[in-house]
Parts: C-alpha cells; structure tokens; sequence
C-alpha cells in the first residue's frame, strides 16, 4: 500500500480572504529564519515569519483589490508587489518601517502577474503586462527605464499575455522572456531585437502558468484543460512539445518547479495539490487539505 | 607541662626522652583504656592531648614553628601506632562510656594522627634526612623514619582505624559524638588529604552521611566543612583524590541497585546521600567519570533501576475525570493551581516510599546535569529512553532533572562551575527531547480499555511508525512499542502507560521552567499535545497536564491559563485541523477543541470558525460510529456559546429586555383585562370584551380589525427593532454555529444509542438558549426538530422523556405560542394520559418509590406543566385538560412532592386564566357559600358544594386560599376600588 500523502506541516491562518500568491524569501547570508510573503484578495500583503508561524507585518497598500504578485527584492527589507488597482509597488520594510517607496503604474487590467529577474548587482529587469492587450513591456529596475515593449505582429493575434517568465541560460547573457498567451500558445521573446524567437501553441485554453528550467533548457505550462505539457527549446531557439500528462480534473492555477529542478509542483482549480518527478513527470503525490481553488504554489529551498 | 614555656619544652621532645615519653603515653593510654572511672579516663586523654602539645585549654601556648613541629611529629611517629589503636578502642568501646570519653579520644586521634601525618610535614621529609645523632643507637631504633614507605603502610593501617572509628561514630546516638566525627573529618581532610588518601572515602562517607543529620549544629557544620573542601579545589588539583572519589562513584553505583534492594529507607537515604555528596565534590571533574563509559554505564543502569515505578496500583486507572459538568467549573480550578508552585503528582517506587529519598535522586540528577557534559548526558539517557519501554519512564524522570539541573535551576552545588550551558544549546537539547517526547509512539499510548475505537486507533498508530523511516532508533522503537500497543493491554502496561505521559508531561513543565520566556516558541508543537492531554480521561494525567499548563503559563509570562490558549490559539487550532484529517485522532483533535474551548472565551470563536466547521463536516462523515465523541465537543461548544454570549448579552441588555418583557405582559394582561384593571371596570371591560367575543364569532369584521389594532399594537415595535434589524444583517458567528449544530442535532435526535440521544438533547437545549435571540432562525429549526422531539417525548425510554421535556421546556420559553397548537395536538394528550395512569400507581406505592425513574419523570413533568401552560398561553380546553390531569396530584395519597408539583401546576394555571381554576377548584371542593347578591339573579351552585372532605380537601383548600390571597393582593394594591370583592366567577354565573 502506498503511503497516505503528508500532512501540512503547519496552517497559516488569518489572512482573512483567498491567498493569490505566494513567494518564500529565505535569505541565504544571515542566519535568520525564513519569511514568507503572500498576497491575498482583500489586498493585503502578510509578511509571514516562519519561525513564530505567525504574521510579522502586514502591508496595505493596493486599495483592497486583490493582489497578486509579490517578490523580495534587495534581500528581506524591500518587496515589489502587483495589485490589481493596476499598481506595482516597491515597499520599504527596514527597521520596521512599511512604506511604499515607490510604485509603477500598469494600463493593463488583466490578471498576468509579472517577472522578475537580476541581471546584475543592483539591476534587475521586470516583465510586466503592457498598455496594449497583447503587449509586454520590460523595465529597468530601480530606475524604471523601458528596456523594450513586445508586441506580437499585427495578424499573429496571440491573445493577451496571461503569464510570463524571464530567464538567462548564463548570468550576464542576453535574457529571454517566455510568456503564455490568450490563445494557448508560449511565445519565446529574445529582448535585446524584442523578437519572437519560437511560438508554440501547445494549448486549447488560455496558458494559466508556466515554469522554465534553464539547465535544461525545458519548462512546463498549464491551463485551464485538464493538461500538463512539458516543452523543451533546442538549440536553434525553437520550442518543441515534449510531453503532455493528463489530469483528472482542469485547470491549473499555477506551477513551479523546485530549484533543484527535482521535482514539479502544480495548484489545482481541484483543490488539489499534484506533485510530479520533474525528469520524468512521475506523478508522486497529491495534497489533499485545501477545501477550495488552490491558487499559487511556491517552494522553500535552501540552497 | 603548662608551666614550662620556651625551650625548655622542647627538651622534653628530644629523642633522647623516648623512652620516659613512650612510658607516659602508654600508662596514660591504659588509664583511658581499662579505668571505670568516667572522670579518669578523662583526665587521662586530656593529658595525653597535652602531651602531645594539642591542648585546647585557653592559655596561651607558645607556638611552634615548622621545624620543631616537624620534629614533635617525628617523636610522635612512633608512638603513633599504639596511641592510635588504643583510641580506636576506647572510641568504639561501648556506648555506655559516655560520649564525654569518646568525643576527647577522638579528639585526640584526630590531633595525632594530624600533627603526624601532615601533609606539610611529609613533604619536607627526605630520604636522605639525617639519622639522629649516632651514639644513641639504641634510642634510634625507636625513632621512626617517616619515608614514603612508612608512610604508605602507616596509612594503610590507619585507613582501617579510620573506617572503623567512622563507621561507629556516624551512627552514635549523641549528636556531640557525631559532631566531633564532623571535626575529625574536617582536619584529616584538610592536613592529611594526601597521606590518607585511602581513608579520603571514609570521611567523605562520614561527612556526606552526616550532611542531613537529625541535629541542625552537626548538618550546618557538614555543609560548612563541605564548602569549605570543596573550595579549596583539593579535589581539582589533586589528580589521587579525584580518582578515588570516582573509584567510589562507581563502586557505589555498582552497589546502589542491590542496596536500594536489601536497605531500609534510612539506610537508603544515606547510601544517596554518600553518592550525592561526592557528586558535588568532584564538580566539574565529574565529567572525568562520565567520560568513561563503564562508569556512565554504571550510574545510569543505577539510577534506571532505582527509579523504578511500582505500576502495579490498580487505582490509577480506575479515577476518571467525571463529565464534563465538573469540568465546567475548571477555571477556578486551574486558578487554585496557578497559585501552587508545580507541585509534581506522587510517584509510588518500587524501591522505596519516603519522599526526601526521591528529591535526593533529584538532587542527584540535577548536580549531574549542572556539571556534566550535557550532551553526553542527555545522548546517554536519550538512548536509553529509546532502547527498551522498562527504562523509558526512568529515563524521562532523569531527563528532566538534567535539564533542570543544567540550567542550575533547583540545584545545591558547592562550586560554581566554570561555564555555564548556553541557552541556545539548552533550546537545541530541549527540542530534540520534545520531540522524542511527543512522538506519536510515546505520546498517544493507551491508557485504557474502553476508548471507543481503541483497535483503530492502534492500527494506525502501528501503521504511522512504520512510516517514520530512517530515524537511527525507529525500528526499536516499534519493537518497544509493541507490546504496549499489544490488543489487551494489561492494567501494568496501561499503568505504565500513563505514568510515562505524566512524566513527559512534567518534563514538558520543567522545560518550560528552564527556559522561560523562550519556551513560546516551541509552543507552537508542544501546546496541542498537552492540551490534548489536559482532556484525558485519566485523572492522573489530566490533572498532571493542567499543572504542566500551569507551569507553561507561569514561564513563558501569561497571566492566565486563558490567556495562553487565547494567545495561541492559532497553534492549537492548526493541531485540531490538521488531526481531524486523520479518522483515528479525531476523537484526541475533538478533545482538544474541548479544553480549549472550557479554558477560554468569547475572543476565541473567530479563530475556531472553520475548525468547528471541520468538526462538524467530519461529524456528517461519521454518523454511525463517531457521533458521541463528536456530541461531546458539540456539547462543550454550545455550552460555551450560551456561557459566552447569552449570558453576557443578558447582562448588556438587561433593559432591553425588561422594557420587552414589561410591553409584552402589559399587552397580555390588557387582552385579558383582568388583573391590572379595577374590579368595578373589570366586570365592564369584561362584558365589553364578551360582547366583542360574540360579535367576533358572528362574522363582524370591523370589530375585530379593531380589537387586533388594539391588541397587537404594543408588539410589532420590538419586533420590528429585534428581527427586522437581523433578517438583514448576516447571523453572528455564535448564532450560525449554533444553527448549524442544531441541525446536526435534529438528525442525530432519532439515534440507535440512549446515550447518544440523551446527549443530542442536552446539545438541543443549549442550543435553543443560543438561539432565542434570533427568532427567524429559531422558528424554523424548531419546525423541522418538532417531529423527532415528540417522538422522544412519547415513546422513548423515560431518561429520554425527562430530558426531552427539559428541551421542551426551554424550547416552550424562547419560542412561546409558536409551538401551542403543536403542544396541544401532539403532546399534551400523551402527556396528560401518562400523568392519569400513573397517578394510582404513585398514590400506592410506598417511600422506595421517590428513587424510581418514574418517579422523577412525574415530578419533573409536573414541576414542568404549569410554566409551559403559562409560556404557551394554552387555550381553555387544553387547560382543563391539564388541571384534570394534574388534579389526581392534589390528592392526599400522592406522595409530598408530586403533591407539591401539581399544586404548582395550579399555581401558574390562576395566572393564565383564575376564574377558571377558581371555577374548576370549587367543584371539587368549595369552603363558602354564595349568596347571591340580588334575587334577580340565579342562585350560584357549585359542584364542590356541601361535600364531604376527601383527600384533596386540603390541597385545594390551600390553593383557594392562594388565589384569594392573590386577588386582595391585587385588590388592596388599588385601595379606592369597591370595598367588597367580588369573587371572580361571576361571569360563569352570568353565562
């Protein structure tokens, strides 16, 4: 007999509405505990401290509609998050402080959360949802320059974007940004002539999430169909369908994959969580405990 | 010899006067020896010690410096033998003697063997040291040459004196003796700790023995000597010291098991205090010891095996934690609790009873853990927990004190050590044993036989510690489980059991204690399981798990146990949620829920929301097999809410409702017109009401309009304010919780277990006293429980029927007229006929019969009728058909408190409606004739006219007189009214 899935080690509660995303920040130098940050529909932002289980600060900054990105960045004191009062804001957390330091506006209403990525020390760049419906804008953090604006080609009408991720296969390379669209299709974009490098429409539905492992150059995406589809990218930049794995029930709010690249994790609109081996997409476990849409996932890895 | 001064006393101690010397000292030995003489021998010692230039006497001395010490100690050397043998004698001589005699020879042993055997001395020997001048020869053969050789064997010899003068002393009879031993102890120790170094254990034996002495003088001046010893570090710098004491350690570990076997409790008692007192001398070199393993092996083998519960006590078991209705009261309880210090629960030993000998086995942990290598330690003693169940309750207890003891918490040392352990390392130790601790395979054990679903329980308990792979010790955990888990556990193994859980528990507490305020965050594991304890049905280990609370509370800085569960509640709730999950731990989850429920108050409900929706999911799962645990917290729960929120809504609008209840019983009684109305208008209004009656009942809707305007004028007010004001807004938490429960209860009401039923309708009750505020959810439950009620009421077993009617009480008060037509059509003729069958068999039967079920259903329906007539506003038929059913209550016959009970019954029906029940006593028995007051009219007759006296002569007797009370009452409250009161059946007259 197989073993009964595992229980939750612990149940944070209180955030008082549905959890929208969720980002682990684990510090890495200090030796202090972990935080967790999540984001829920009643716009509030929990900073989580992992070690007392209980909530650190909590941060309203998005007008009480939902939020639903939120990153660190610059270690625990700053976080980036995206509400949909089409904000983005940079919050300052030091020495107790909770202030919005900055925020960008966004003109899109949709829900594409956006993407982050460091290119150096002190410089990042962030995907985020354009003004037209199908475009991506990448900015220039913190000085908030417009790198370049995507805009697929007037007949290729991908939809709007619904998920994106920035990625390098070498740090100080030139970045790549994969993002789901509308129509069902994964669009790779080369940033520096801003390019559709590869499309590949490897769903029916709308792309609800998508996760990219750039060592081996593979990534998985999920919709709102009862499928999973692992693509992989070749050397000549173009993205091949490798595999799809059914499910029992549709949608897949969100997926993630570990970053030691073992194992794959995917929230379903089923309540569920489904785990899988990431090399083979052995399914491993299903996580039972959410009596609702499960909407984000997110690991804790330590490296 | 006080007379001579300077130098001139030394020729007396020059070689040459040996043998003049020697004769003296012989001769004085002998008188000490052989004289009866009590003053003699005496003196005799006293000129011994002056002799050997130790008198104690007051004038003053010339003091000798080292070189003629030497040389005195030289002399004496050889005199040393004979005097101290002789001494030896004379001390263990017998008792009788006086302890005079023996206090002095020991004395001047002890100077002796000082001034002979003195460190400082022997060092400054050499070998080579120059004999004595060479052409006293002769003399010189006497002269001792006190080498290292001499003095091996001269310590050899005297180790043995030595053990025998202390093994007499310590247990003489006069406290002077002993303290004298103290003395002994204290100058050998101090000047001749090198050269006797093999009689080193004796004192120590000695000393450490006599540490609790009956007499306060002697234990003060052990523990000074003792202190004093020990900070002299004679221990740390002296490599030979150490290794005998440790030599002793563990010759007395060894020996404990087998002494804790044979001795008494004295005996016992000062065998640990011996291994206690070396303990602390050898302080921080203790680690020395521990740090072989035999010797570890030893001591803990000894401890394991001394700390051995007797588990045998069937008793244990037996004493259950009685409902939950003594438990209600808990928080006084647990109040008293705070105010104790943690007071462990009595442990039963198999070895031994007295209590000082366990707080020395304490003691001796403690002393351990504040030296040793706290690692080591608790490695050892971790391994040991996990080898083999026999141990495993020793282990805990050794464990705690370890604790305790390296945090230097309760711990009596002599010598500060050098480092103290870290919190941090404190926290680390203390989690990783927590952990051990609350393991699934040595927290949830069982503890007894009737748990419902015991064997599911253990199924999965076997399965999850199968699951827990790797973990060095998993498999010997199982297999030690195993037996505990066995399907019939016996009453040892259960004992066992529950004594592991209570020590783990206190461990629990003495953590807490240990590290205070950083004990809150290993809260967040180590609440729920004790809390989950707290519920135990096991009165040793709740009452032990409340304490631990205490303690928990008192260390990590909460006030009340309340505030800790408030204030980490989310701990606690995240355990319950997480163990409902699991079938077999649903009933520890629903138990927890229960404690912290009876433990906390209204600030919680946000927080247990959705576990109790969880509960109450996982209750729809399990109808069949689960429903009584579930009921439990189900009961709790309500039970709290109506403490929470009625009671205290009660006390907030105590105004509200009285302004209500004013409107509604004035609007009442102006319907009837009969009580608050003077007489003179009440036959009017009477008349008007009559004729308004008639025209009513002929179809004239006018009128009626009117009189509904009139009358329900008053109500729609509140009403409006009340229900109009919630149908809008969402039902409070406690209100929807409450409807939620409710409704459970309504399919659970028809189960196939007494038991359950009974329950059901004590969680029906509570539930309707949470309701009665919110009438627009009430109404309709009550609609839908209706039903299954009445089939309680009807034909159920009569425990059932009593509490049934108890909920149709309650029920009766909160919803009112809502339910009259029901009551009437559906309970009120079964009721009234069970009353009347059952009148002949009470009024016969004889004393015995006030203990029957019977009995107490009569009563209680009795007790009951006249109120629910009264809330229900029953209409005439339906009362008549109560007061005829009560009526065979009046009788004389019927025992005194179903007498008492249907005259109540009367009672609340003269306030519904008097003329009736005046009309209806009065054909039975009627005490005065009426006269008309005009000829014009019909002269009156009742029934009860001109009767003989029966048996419910004297009832209804009273009960008139009550009602004529009542009716002046009301009369003399309005003094300018008419002065003859009529009497109130004149409209029957009339009609």
């Amino acid at each position: 007999m197989a073993l009964p899935p595992p229980d939750p080690q612990f149940v944070l509660r209180g955030t008082g509405a549905e959890v929208q995303t969720l980002h682990f920040y684990c510090g890495g130098q200090e030796p202090d505990y972990p935080i967790l940050l999540s984001g829920s529909s009643n716009g509030l932002i929990h900073v989580w401290n992992l070690k007392t289980r209980r909530v650190d600060t909590i941060l309203d900054g998005h007008g009480g509609k939902s939020v639903y990105w939120v990153e660190a960045i610059y270690g625990r004191d700053r976080l980036l998050s995206q509400g949909r009062n089409q904000k983005i804001c940079l919050w300052d957390l030091a020495e107790g402080r909770n202030t919005v330091t900055d925020s960008v506006f966004t003109e899109n209403v949709g829900f594409c959360k956006c993407s982050l990525l460091k290119v150096a020390q002190g410089h990042w760049l962030m995907a985020m949802p354009g003004k037209d419906l199908d475009e991506v804008q990448v900015l220039e953090l913190p000085s908030k320059t417009s790198v370049c604006t995507l805009k697929p080609e007037a007949d290729a009408k991908p939809g709007m974007p619904m998920c994106l991720k920035l990625w390098q296969p070498d740090f100080g390379s030139c970045p790549f940004l994969l993002a789901g669209y509308e129509d069902g299709s994964v669009i790779l974009w080369n940033l520096s002539g801003g390019k559709i490098l590869s499309r590949l429409a490897c769903h029916q539905e709308p792309v609800m999430s998508l996760d990219f492992d750039s060592e081996k150059t593979k990534g998985v995406s999920g919709s709102s169909e009862e499928v999973l589809t692992v693509w992989s990218l070749d050397e000549q930049q173009n993205l091949k369908v490798q595999k799809t794995q059914k499910l029992v029930n549709a949608g897949i709010a969100d997926v993630a994959i570990r970053q030691d690249k073992k194992i794959l994790a995917t929230a379903g609109w089923d309540h569920r969580i489904r785990i899988f081996g990431w090399k083979k997409l052995k399914p491993l476990a299903i996580l039972d405990y959410h009596t609702a849409t499960v909407h984000c996932c997110s690991f804790n890895y330590r490296t | 010899m006080h007379s001579a001064y300077g130098d001139i006393i030394l020729t007396l101690y020059q070689p040459s006067t040996l043998p003049h010397l020697g004769f003296a000292v012989s001769l004085l030995l002998a008188l000490a020896e052989q004289e009866k003489a009590k003053q003699i021998k005496l003196a005799a010692l006293k000129c011994l010690q002056v002799l050997i230039l130790q008198c104690d006497c007051q004038e003053h001395h010339r003091l000798l410096d080292t070189v003629e010490t030497r040389q005195c100690g030289n002399l004496f050397a050889s005199f040393l033998p004979g005097i101290s043998t002789a001494l030896s004698r004379v001390i263990t001589g017998d008792i009788k003697q006086g302890h005079m005699v023996t206090v002095s020879a020991i004395r001047l042993f002890y100077h002796t063997v000082s001034l002979v055997m003195a460190d400082e001395q022997l060092a400054t020997i050499t070998k080579d040291e120059e004999k004595p001048s060479v052409e006293q020869s002769r003399l010189s053969e006497l002269v001792v040459h006190r080498g290292p050789d001499w003095v091996k064997s001269t310590a050899d010899k005297l180790s043995l004196l030595i053990h025998k003068i202390v093994e007499f002393a310590s247990l003489h009879p006069h406290w002077k003796v002993r303290m004298e031993l103290v003395e002994l102890v204290h100058h050998l120790m101090l000047k001749c700790s090198q050269s006797l170094v093999e009689s080193v254990g004796h004192l120590l034996k000695a000393l450490v023995g006599l540490v609790n002495d009956e007499s306060n003088e002697v234990q003060s001046k052990c523990h000074e000597i003792l202190r004093s010893i020990a900070e002299l570090r004679t221990v740390a710098e002296n490599r030979a010291l150490a290794d005998v004491l440790s030599e002793n350690l563990h010759s007395l570990a060894t020996a404990l098991p087998r002494l804790m076997n044979s001795q008494d409790d004295q005996g016992k008692f000062s065998t640990l205090n011996l291994l206690l007192g070396s303990l602390k001398l050898l302080g921080p070199e203790v680690n020395i010891v521990l740090n072989s393993a035999a010797h570890l092996q030893r001591l803990s083998k000894a401890l394991m095996q001394v700390l051995e519960l007797d588990v045998s006590d069937v008793k244990i078991i037996e004493e259950r934690r009685w409902g939950p209705a003594g438990s209600l009261g808990e928080p006084s309880g647990s109040l008293q609790h705070g105010l104790r210090e943690s007071k462990c629960q009595k442990k039963y030993f198999r070895f031994f009873i007295d209590e000082r000998i366990f707080s020395l086995i304490q003691q001796i942990c403690r002393v351990l853990g504040y030296y040793g290598n706290l690692y080591l330690l608790v490695d050892h003693f971790m391994g040991l927990y996990s080898e083999s169940v026999v141990y495993r309750k020793q282990a805990a207890m050794v464990l705690n004190e370890l604790i305790t003891g390296a945090a230097g918490l309760g711990v009596d040392v002599l010598q500060e050590r050098e480092t103290a352990v870290s919190t941090e390392d404190l926290k680390g130790t203390i989690t990783s044993i927590l952990e051990e601790y609350i393991d699934q395979a040595n927290w949830s054990l069982t503890t007894s036989i009737d748990t419902e679903g015991t064997s599911d329980e253990l199924t999965v308990k076997h399965s999850r510690a199968r699951a827990i792979p790797g973990g060095a010790h998993s498999s010997s955990l199982i297999s030690s489980f195993s037996p505990s888990s066995d399907p019939s556990p016996t009453i040892r193994s259960m004992n066992s059991n529950i004594w592991q859980i209570c020590i783990q528990l206190e461990g629990v507490g003495c953590f807490a204690y240990v590290l205070g305020k950083e004990f809150r965050l290993l809260l967040a594991s180590v609440l729920y399981p004790v809390l989950e304890k707290a519920g135990d049905s096991t009165l040793l280990i709740s009452q032990t798990a409340i304490g631990t609370m205490v303690d928990v509370c008192h260390a990590c800085g909460y006030d009340s146990v309340q505030n800790l569960i408030n204030a980490n509640s989310d701990y606690l709730v995240n355990g319950i949620s997480l163990n409902l999950r699991r079938v077999a731990h649903q009933p520890h989850a629903s138990r927890v829920l229960e404690a912290m429920l009876r433990h906390s108050d209204a600030s919680l409900l946000p927080l247990v929301e959705d576990v109790i929706r969880d509960v109450l999911s996982a209750l729809d799962q399990f109808y069949d097999d689960r429903a009584s645990s579930f009921l439990g917290v189900l009961s709790t729960l309500v039970a709290a809410l109506v403490q929470w929120f009625v009671v205290v809504k009660g006390k907030e609008h105590p105004q509200e409702q009285n302004l209500e209840q004013q409107s509604s019983t004035s609007s009442q009684k102006q319907g009837k017109g009969s009580v608050i109305t003077p007489m003179g208008q009440e036959v009017e209004q009477f008349l008007l009401d009559y004729i308004k009656q008639k025209q009513i009942a002929e179809g004239n809707l006018p009128a009626m309009e009117e009189q509904e305007e009139e009358v329900q004028a008053p109500h729609p007010e509140p009403e409006m304010n009340d229900t109009g004001a919630e149908g809008e807004t969402p039902l409070p938490a406690h209100a929807q919780i409450a409807k939620d429960v409710m409704e459970r209860c309504i399919h659970l009401l028809s189960d196939k277990s007494l038991r359950v039923r009974l329950k059901v309708l004590d969680v029906l009750e509570f539930c309707v006293t949470v309701l009665h505020l919110h009438e627009n959810q009430l109404l309709p439950m009550a609609h839908r429980a209706w039903p299954a009620l009445v089939t309680r009421l009807i034909n159920d077993d009569p425990l059932a029927v009593l509490r049934a009617f108890k909920v149709l009480c309650t029920l009766a008060e909160t919803c009112g007229d809502f339910l009259r037509r029901r009551f009437s059509r559906d309970v009120l003729p079964k009721l009234a006929g069970s009353l009347v069958t059952q009148a002949p068999v009470s009024a016969r039967a004889g004393p015995v019969y006030s203990h029957t079920l019977a009995f107490k259903l009569q009563l209680a329906v009795l007790q009951g009728l006249g109120s629910l007539c009264e809330k229900l506003d029953l209409g005439e038929s339906d009362l008549n058909k109560v007061a005829d059913a009560c009526l065979i209550y009046l009788s004389a016959k019927q025992p005194v408190k179903l007498q008492e009970a249907a005259r109540s019954v009367f009672l609340h029906l003269m306030c519904v409606d008097p003329d009736a029940t005046w009309l209806f006593l009065n054909e039975i028995c009627c005490p005065l004739p009426y006269e008309p007051p005009h000829p014009s009219l019909h002269a009156v007759k009742l029934g009860g006219m001109g009767r003989q006296r029966t048996e419910f002569t004297d009832n209804v007797l009273g009960l008139l007189g009550e009602l004529q009370r009542r009716e002046t009452a009301a009369f003399h409250a309005r003094p300018q009214e008419a002065p003859e009161p009529h009497p109130p059946s004149l409209p029957e007259a009339l009609g």
